[in-house]
């Protein structure tokens, strides 16, 4: 256990002070007790040491890569859990295939000065003078063409382009970095939080929000998560709260109901209409500060550019980063919400104790608990499971990593019933795939297209519940056939960008039979999951004699034809084999992965 | 091709057997079988749901032509009910009321009693963002964006029958809309032909595939991925027996080759099929007419031209079926009264919408629109919503597919229906 004390003190003096605690509460300084009663308790579900690595890859990483169940067993299975939950292994060459997009990096105010959205452009381009306001014709691509030529010499970008390069940044993370847990976990904050580019408002902050936002703090504090979100020009024109003020009129309610709702409490969670109206005007005049050359007259009328930062303060007002708090908007009144009154006169820092006054409920903690456990035990977990993590969820203060690990040290993680009992996500089927394949994405869109269609339409969830998190959301008749669909062009190299190299994963050799195929594969792709019979049931249906012959016949006929609209297909380097056995490799894959089996984790 | 009615019937059995491996598609035999009872009073019945997205400006496509103050406000966006030699006329509906000449389709319609329009629809919540006023609209919540679930799809939980097929609920569209959240089984497929084991590299291996998923999918212990399986073999088996790529739209109907029209020949494809239809949705887009909306001319022509040829050609197509489908349009809100500077309209409040089906009150402008002068409209600038959207929705739910349930379909709603059906 020498190394995970190591591993453990690293975290600590990196996040400024998380311990395990075990089953008698925290262990004061970090320390971490000795013993067995630490290690995760899968021996007592009957698994074996193998097993349970297979279980907790495949609930805390986007899948398992080829001999990475070996490697956790190496490693030991705390060890490797604690330095997820550190989440700072390097990521090198994550970074050298994210170094192609030059907009990942850029500020709330580069990304508006540079992705201008389209109705801006038209209005700049009008003022320029350089197309007439009679001759706004949408629909034509002569138009279209003149202001594609205007944004070019103006420099600047089509806001598409700007999603699209967020679209490839998502999936390489999740298949290529090191830290699977932080990447898990940033999707889903991002989804308990959710936002979405159908709402152009709050379109071009997107990628901000996921990578300051939600990234940075997705192993970190909830109130923290909270404050940051609620503070996020993303989350502040999603539900509408930069538009929100005091009286006569203006009071929107829509950010102080969903926080409530969706964030914190659960609708469940023992708050009335009156504390939303409440939440709501403290909430008052929290808002975006003008962001770029772009941005509309913000701070509700007050011409902010003349003010200096320490003006800005004198009069109540608040900048930080692009949040902007304009007292004059504040409804300065007394509220009570949830029991605690503000007295008349507050001002921002009344919002800032309100939202920490619902992080700490312990409504929330069982409602944000059980979300976490429903993403990594199983669609309807435990209530024991629930009660043990919103203990820690209170205890801790929110620290999300000793929320996580109190689930991992409970039996109920490791229990029969969770094992296998998730459906992937149409993302995680996808990704999942290519890391067990050892697939060298090029050119992530095409990947991300099939996932589209496969049902999961990333960052374009339109409501702010995010998408729902179970089964029967993923699975309907339409789905279930893409899924399979997909299996079969990936493990066929028709999955244009990513390329597959199904021999090298068999150091080089033909496995000589198509059941042989599924044996091979079937044990790297579904590691540790007993696949006899699965295996003898297809036996009959792939040891068809005339089989070979006739593909070979069909071989040409359509081979690597991408669908309309993909990515211009790259030649996959599979050409060691001849065709028939080819074709059979890639049947044999496709069906694996398009398998009941491999839709669950 | 053998309709599931005539499976009924009894004779149709055997027949429908043949090239489906497993016999009768267990889905559908449930489905008839939950139907028994109520068979003899009901008949499956399809409600078309089509949201044209972006906000069409009702005021021109449906024009109160007597009214002076809207020529006043819109110089240049505005066309005369008697022709003056100067391009395209308003058709006359009932002396008040022109409908755009592009959508002349809509007239016969219009005339026999079928199609209704409703003026003046919209949402309590006078939110002018698209977004906001889409999802509030789908959601069927106007205050409420937390509301997980769609309004069709809580409409397809009312339908009185468990049983569902998984061809209930079908959007014809790429990604779910907001309408279609929710727990009940509702599919969306922008194309029918993609419901097929695809192996473009290696043909021959389509059917060892497919038959080996079936295999899978009929033994593995997960229930969903099993139950789900099996109905997804068995749709694809049943689709596989039509046409899809020579279908021949009956009664020379011809269907424009935009997106809306194709979606509405692959629902006219579902509803020949007789797969279990109930609930169908598909969206026109382009409505967001800003900049130089035009008149007979135009980005606005183009578009009620697209959607009332569409509409027009689905319903000539389901000749046979009339009696079992209606259509109804809907979209976010409407536009200003005024035009803007850039030759088009900005964001505003009510809109129209279209009605077609045989239980329609149709022939009709439903709706309460005052004059247009300034002191009539909402805050100064837009046609004021003088029909609440819920009480339209509600009121074909119920003339349509009897769905009486108003409070599950519309929670917090206590308004009153539309009388825009035959009852």
């Amino acid at each position: 256990m020498k190394v995970v004390i190591k591993v453990i003190a690293v975290a600590l003096a990196v996040t400024g002070g998380w311990a395990f605690s075990g089953p008698g509460g925290g262990v004061p300084g970090g320390r971490l007790p000795d013993g067995e009663s630490h290690r995760f308790p899968w021996h007592k579900a009957g698994l074996t040491e193998r097993q349970a690595a297979a279980h907790l890859i495949s609930r805390f990483t986007y899948g398992a890569t080829p001999g990475q169940v070996d490697a956790v067993v190496r490693m030991g299975l705390e060890n490797w859990f604690a330095k997820q939950l550190e989440g700072l292994s390097p990521d090198d060459s994550l970074g050298v295939r994210l170094s192609r997009y030059d907009a990942l990096e850029l500020s709330n105010e580069e990304v508006a000065n540079t992705y201008p959205r389209n109705g801006q452009v038209v209005k700049m381009a009008i003022q320029d003078g350089v197309i007439n306001k009679d001759s706004v014709k949408p629909d034509r691509k002569e138009y279209r063409e003149m202001l594609q030529a205007y944004m070019m010499q103006k420099g600047l970008k089509q806001e598409q382009d700007l999603f699209r390069q967020m679209f490839c940044q998502k999936v390489l993370r999740a298949a290529y970095s090191e830290n699977q847990l932080r990447e898990v976990m940033t999707d889903f904050w991002f989804n308990h939080f959710n936002v979405s580019l159908t709402k152009n408002d709050c379109a071009t902050f997107i990628p901000a929000y996921e990578r300051d936002v939600i990234r940075p703090n997705a192993l970190g504090r909830f109130t923290e998560l909270l404050l940051k979100t609620a503070k996020s020009p993303a989350m502040l024109y999603y539900l509408d709260n930069f538009q929100s003020s005091g009286p006569p009129k203006g009071l929107n309610e829509n950010y102080a109901r969903e926080v409530m709702e969706l964030h914190t409490l659960g609708v469940d969670g023992g708050y009335t209409q009156q504390d939303v109206t409440e939440a709501a005007r403290v909430l008052t005049g929290w808002g975006v500060y003008p962001i770029g050359q772009f941005a509309r007259a913000g701070g509700g009328g007050v011409q902010l550019a003349k003010f200096t930062d320490a003006q800005i303060a004198q009069r109540g007002f608040v900048h930080d980063g692009d949040f902007f708090f304009n007292s004059n908007r504040h409804d300065k009144g007394e509220k009570t919400v949830l029991g605690q009154v503000f007295p008349a006169g507050g001002g921002y820092e009344e919002g800032v104790t309100l939202l920490g006054l619902l992080a700490h409920q312990p409504a929330t903690a069982r409602f944000v608990c059980r979300k976490i456990a429903v993403r990594f035990v199983s669609d309807d977990p435990p209530a024991s499971l629930v009660e043990k993590m919103a203990k820690t969820f209170l205890e801790k203060n929110g620290d999300i990593r000793q929320v996580l690990l109190t689930m991992v040290q409970a039996p109920e993680f490791w229990s029969p019933e969770a094992l296998r009992e998730k459906t992937k996500s149409p993302f995680e089927l996808a990704i999942g795939a290519v890391r067990g394949l050892n697939g060298d994405i090029q050119q992530p869109l095409p990947l991300f297209n099939w996932v589209t269609r496969m049902g999961e339409k990333k960052y374009y969830y339109q409501a702010p519940t995010g998408f729902p998190d179970r089964g029967t959301y993923w699975i309907n008749t339409g789905s279930l056939l893409n899924r399979m669909n997909f299996g079969l062009a990936l493990a066929a190299g028709r999955v244009p960008g990513v390329q597959i190299d199904l021999l090298a994963l068999n150091n080089g050799h033909e496995p000589e039979s198509a059941i042989a195929a599924l044996d091979v594969y079937g044990k790297i792709l579904l590691p540790e999951r007993d696949l006899a019979a699965t295996e003898k049931r297809l036996t009959p249906l792939l040891t068809d004699p005339g089989l070979a012959q006739r593909v070979n016949a069909a071989a040409g006929d359509g081979a690597m034809a991408a669908r309309p609209g993909d990515w211009p297909a790259k030649p996959v380097p599979m050409a060691k084999a001849p065709a028939e056995d080819r074709a059979m490799l890639a049947q044999a894959v496709g069906i694996i992965i398009g398998s009941p089996e491999f839709q669950r984790r | 091709m053998v309709s599931r009615r005539g499976f009924l019937k009894g004779s149709g059995l055997a027949l429908f057997g043949v090239g489906l491996m497993g016999g009768v598609p267990v889905f559908m035999a449930e489905a008839a079988a939950s139907e028994k009872v109520t068979l003899l009073y009901k008949r499956k019945r399809v409600l078309v749901c089509i949201f044209q997205r972006g906000a069409m400006d009702g005021l021109m496509a449906v024009t109160p032509f007597t009214d002076v103050h809207l020529p006043a406000a819109r110089p240049n966006l505005s066309l005369p009910a008697v022709a003056n030699g100067k391009g395209g006329t308003l058709i006359d509906l009932d002396g008040r009321w022109g409908l755009h000449p592009n959508m002349k389709a809509f007239e016969p319609l219009f005339r026999e009693g079928r199609l209704a329009v409703v003026h003046g629809i919209g949402s309590p919540n006078n939110t002018r963002s698209h977004f906001d006023a889409q999802d509030y609209m789908e959601s069927g919540t106007p205050f409420n964006k937390g509301t997980a679930s769609g309004w069709l799809n809580r409409a397809v939980g009312l339908l009185g029958h468990d049983a569902v097929t998984p061809f209930t609920a079908v959007s014809l569209t790429s990604a779910l809309p907001r309408s279609f959240y929710g727990d009940r089984p509702s599919v969306a497929i922008s194309n029918l032909q993609d419901f097929a084991i695809q192996m473009r590299g290696n043909p021959v291996a389509v059917n060892t595939t497919a038959k080996s998923f079936e295999e899978l999918y009929d033994q593995t212990s997960a229930g969903l991925l099993h139950d789900t399986g099996k109905e997804s073999f068995e749709a694809m088996k049943v689709l596989q027996q039509a046409d899809l790529r020579g279908y021949q739209p009956a009664g020379g109907a011809v269907y424009p080759g935009s997106p809306l029209g194709n979606s509405l020949r692959q629902i006219a494809q579902l509803i020949k099929m007789d797969v279990g239809l109930e609930v169908a949705f598909t969206e026109s887009n382009g409505w967001d007419t800003h900049f130089n909306q035009g008149t007979d001319n135009g980005i606005f022509a183009r578009n009620v031209a697209d959607l009332s040829n569409s509409i027009t050609a689905f319903w000539k197509d389901l000749e046979a079926y009339q009696d079992d489908v209606t259509v109804m349009t809907m979209t976010e809100f409407g536009r200003t009264v005024h035009q803007n500077g850039t030759g088009g309209t900005d964001h505003g409040r009510g809109s129209c919408n279209f009605i077609l089906g045989n239980n329609v009150l149709g022939g009709k402008v439903h709706g309460n629109v005052a004059e247009l002068a300034v002191e009539n409209l909402e805050d100064g600038r837009d046609l004021p919503v003088t029909t609440d959207f819920r009480g339209v929705f509600s009121a074909v739910a119920d003339g349509h597919l009897r769905i009486s349930d108003d409070k599950t379909l519309f929670p917090e709603w206590t308004g009153a229906r539309a009388a825009v059906m035959k009852i």
